[in-house]
């Protein structure tokens, strides 16, 4: 019993680290732009059908490949935020929204038509491999990588934001956009290269998690809704408490997929994403 | 230094501003005058470059900015306290005054001018660790201020300087802002306390309706009752 | 009720198109058929989510988890305990309208802003799907088969095409005469008086749970009930299509693409865009599928970019304009 309890415990931290990468990249673009792009995660699907087409095409393992990938989605990025989302910042939130959604239905159904909907695994010398700690402690290579990924982005992350210049720029214009021209800031240019930045570290997010995991055009949204999940828990601006909201959404749903039962138990993360938000509508780890 | 030519402005409706010249010569501390909704911070939000005028033209050490970004402007020295302060909430007041000095011109120079702020302002150096969204409101004009300074502006512009700070601060920040003019700064001073604008204002233009109303010294615009009518809308 | 209500219903501008409608069954082939009662099912659905996107201004992305409701539990119902499907859409639309009732409770209890409240909806519908997946007495996964249609009106079967086209133009009408109901009523008014400025709103007395709530649960209840028919139509019940949150998104972008507010716009978009979508399926399902979700996509940006209330009353306030010229 505690062993699987440890193994699950684990995994869940593992798959949490996965949601980590994609919510701190959401985290970012969000607080740069006050947007929040529901196709967030269509961008990382982006990322893994470019990767998957990089390896059929030349052989590159999906880690090397991020050297074209991410330039590639940092100018999709560019972009979506200078010519979509830029334009309609001002107006109302319902609309933001709509725009987005559309983006997602362009993204999901442009990957389709080229692609097929079949799901469909990128092979890597990773996949199978194993690291075993202790006797009973089996953990995929590339989801620790993925994990020590996680990690090392939400480290970098701090110490852009927190002890560069840029970061104060982005800082700056994240609260108090005018405040931050009167400075002397080129806000519409800090927006659009941090959101470039945002969507391209999903290039490395989809490297760090394909091994291993079949794709399919339509995964994206899920992609969407829990690092969002993890953002809104977090306390939106906070990016220690988004990392931390996706491991706990990691591990919940690890618990609650090997302890409740099957689907029932994914469902564990959204209750407690319903529940931090009607009690704790500040986010999880922020002070009131 | 500044010359504004035939200013027309506005926000999607009317003309807030209209057909407004103001010139502001090297040295000088100049107050622009007027009740509210006069276009006071409309015209100086034009001069910063957020806010694109309909017609006219404002040239700067000769040059032509009336379409030049506001980051551009800011390069060019021209720099603006805003109204209500508008410090980052969530930063240091270290934070906040570095970032006054962000633009590539200000950079290399910023050290030093960290020390003069702080000589300025000793209290933000005090101050320095703490969130600027935790000063009082007097703290955070002179913060205001200071990350202006940081910038190294050639001419400094305030918006309501002394709005909501108690008496005591409004003589901290006046008795500042006559020093930094003595040493040789450029300011516009757009304010409603017409005697004290007036008492340390070399030149006051009155702004009434989006259009100058007068203009003269501060002693004619003082001796004239045009002016208290400008203010109370006659 | 205001007056005009009455002039709506009296109207020719009404009646004439419904009856042409009508008659469509003898005109058209079955293939046709088929897609013009697909698109009068999305008018309902697109109508169903104006009244609380729309009319009240509020984000919800939880009409999945109604249609949902009323596909899956009153087939189940039937299927299961023998629960004629009549009583059974009843029954669903109640519990849709309980559900919807239930996220306003939250929404009013908890000041949600309208980002929360699409949150809060959305993962509403991520618990419906992985409800239903889970479920066993819903069908599950693998969904639910209903038993042939023998044209037993009583059992709520229609008897094929034509009966499920008119049963389909049935519903979109009382979709469409509540929309105009609620906007000629004083429930209107307050929701749309909320949309606009909610603090004012409740200064003046509107009791903002009340309206809310109202407005969600008739727009849920009516969703339910197109759930419901579109089960019995479509013979089987697949929750991948009409338990998960990409049906709400898909009803949501086709009545905005329209215009919110009005019935008007959401209803001539699915008119034109499901009857569209459905061709280009048709033509090119096999080579590329999902060329008419992606142009649903370009089209929703254009929109938002160009006209953001809508192509409708874009369309309506040129021809105004051309009118006075």
């Amino acid at each position: 019993m505690t062993e699987l309890l440890i193994q699950t415990v684990v995994q869940g931290l593992l798959v949490g680290g996965g949601y980590a990468l994609v919510a701190l990249s959401l985290g970012l673009t969000y607080n740069v732009s006050g947007i929040i792009n529901f196709a967030h995660g269509d961008f990382l699907t982006l990322a893994m059908y470019l990767a998957l087409a990089l390896q059929t095409a030349w052989a590159l393992d999906p880690y090397v490949s991020t050297v074209i990938t991410f330039p590639l989605l940092f100018v999709s990025g560019v972009a979506l935020y200078w010519f979509l989302l830029r334009p309609v910042a001002r107006s109302q939130l319902l609309m933001v929204i709509q725009l987005t959604l559309g983006v997602t239905f362009v993204l999901q159904n442009g990957i389709l038509m080229v692609f097929g909907g079949q799901p469909v695994r990128v092979p890597s010398d990773w996949e199978a491999s194993l690291l075993i700690l202790g006797d009973s402690l089996f953990l995929r290579t590339p989801q620790v990588l993925a994990f020590a990924g996680s990690l090392l982005l939400a480290l970098l992350l701090w110490i852009v934001l927190d002890h560069t210049e840029t970061g104060r720029r982005i800082r700056a214009v994240h609260q108090n956009p005018r405040a931050a021209a009167l400075m002397g800031i080129d806000v519409p240019r800090v927006r659009t290269l941090t959101f470039g930045v945002g969507i391209g570290i999903q290039a490395i997010a989809g490297a760090l998690l394909i091994p291993g995991t079949p794709i399919e055009p339509g995964q994206g949204f899920r992609y969407t809704v829990i690092p969002l999940m993890a953002l809104v828990m977090g306390g939106l601006s906070d990016f220690r408490g988004i990392y931390l909201a996706a491991i706990l959404i990691g591990v919940t749903e690890a618990l609650g997929t090997v302890f409740v039962s099957g689907t029932s138990g994914m469902i564990v993360p959204y209750a407690l994403f319903v529940l931090v938000l009607l009690l704790r509508p500040q986010g999880l780890f922020r002070r009131a | 230094m500044l010359e504004v030519a035939g200013l027309t402005a506005g926000y999607g409706g009317p003309n807030v501003l209209e057909d407004v010249s103001l010139d502001v010569e090297a040295g000088e501390l100049v107050g622009l005058l007027g009740a509210n909704n006069a276009g006071k911070s409309t015209l100086i939000n034009c001069i910063s470059g957020v806010l694109r005028p309909r017609a006219g033209s404002i040239r700067f050490l000769g040059e032509d900015i009336t379409r030049a970004k506001p980051s551009d402007i800011v390069s060019r020295g021209i720099v603006q306290v805003p109204e209500g302060r508008q410090v980052f909430p969530r930063m240091s007041v270290l934070d906040n005054l570095l970032l006054g000095g962000t633009t590539a011109v200000a950079r290399p120079r910023r050290a030093d001018r960290l020390e003069q702020v702080f000589t300025l302002f000793p209290r933000l150096k005090e101050r320095r660790p703490q969130y600027a969204g935790t000063l009082s409101g007097g703290e955070q004009q002179m913060l205001a201020i200071g990350r202006a300074m940081m910038g190294g502006p050639k001419l400094l512009m305030l918006d309501e300087p002394s709005l909501g700070l108690s008496p005591l601060f409004v003589q901290t920040i006046f008795r500042a802002l006559r020093e930094l003019n003595a040493q040789g700064l450029t300011i516009l001073l757009v304010e409603q306390n017409l005697n004290l604008t007036l008492s340390c204002a070399v030149r006051g233009v009155v702004l009434e309706r989006g259009q100058v109303a007068l203009a003269g010294t501060s002693a004619t615009l003082r001796a004239d009752p045009r002016t208290r009518q400008a203010y109370l809308g006659l | 009720m205001r007056p005009d209500f009455f002039q709506f219903l009296r109207s020719p501008l009404l009646w004439i198109p419904v009856a042409i409608a009508a008659c469509l069954p003898w005109g058209l082939s079955a293939y046709h058929l088929a897609i013009g009662t697909l698109a009068l099912l999305y008018v309902s659905l697109a109508l169903a989510w104006n009244v609380v996107g729309g009319i009240a201004g509020q984000i919800s992305l939880a009409n999945s988890v109604f249609v949902g409701t009323g596909a899956l539990l009153a087939s189940a119902l039937y299927i299961r305990l023998g629960i004629d499907m009549w009583f059974g859409m009843v029954i669903a639309a109640a519990v849709s309208a309980i559900l919807g009732v239930f996220m306003s409770l939250l929404d009013a209890r908890f000041r949600l802003g309208h980002l929360s409240f699409a949150l809060v909806t959305l993962a509403f519908a991520e618990i419906g799907e992985l409800v239903v997946a889970g479920t066993d007495f819903l069908g599950g996964a693998s969904g639910l088969d209903l038993p042939k249609d023998h044209g037993r009106f009583w059992l709520f079967e229609f008897g094929g095409g034509p009966g499920y086209f008119w049963a389909a133009l049935v519903l979109a009408l009382i979709c469409l005469v509540v929309n105009q109901a609620i906007l000629s009523s004083r429930l209107g008014y307050y929701l749309r008086a909320l949309r606009d400025n909610e603090d004012a709103a409740q200064a003046i007395g509107i009791e903002l749970f009340r309206s809310k709530a109202t407005g969600m649960a008739i727009s849920a209840a009516l969703s339910s009930v197109a759930g419901t028919l579109f089960a019995r139509y479509s013979n089987f019940v697949d929750p991948t299509l009409l338990a998960s949150p990409n049906l709400t998104i898909e009803i949501v972008l086709i009545a905005t693409i329209g215009g919110l507010g009005t019935p008007l716009g959401p209803l001539i978009a699915a008119l034109v865009l499901i009857p569209v979508g459905e061709i280009l399926r048709g033509q090119f399902g096999g080579t590329l599928p999902g060329l008419h979700f992606f142009l649903y996509g370009v089209l929703i940006i254009v929109v938002v970019l160009t006209s953001p209330q809508g192509i409708v009353p874009r369309l309506l306030s040129l021809r105004r304009r051309f009118r006075r010229a």
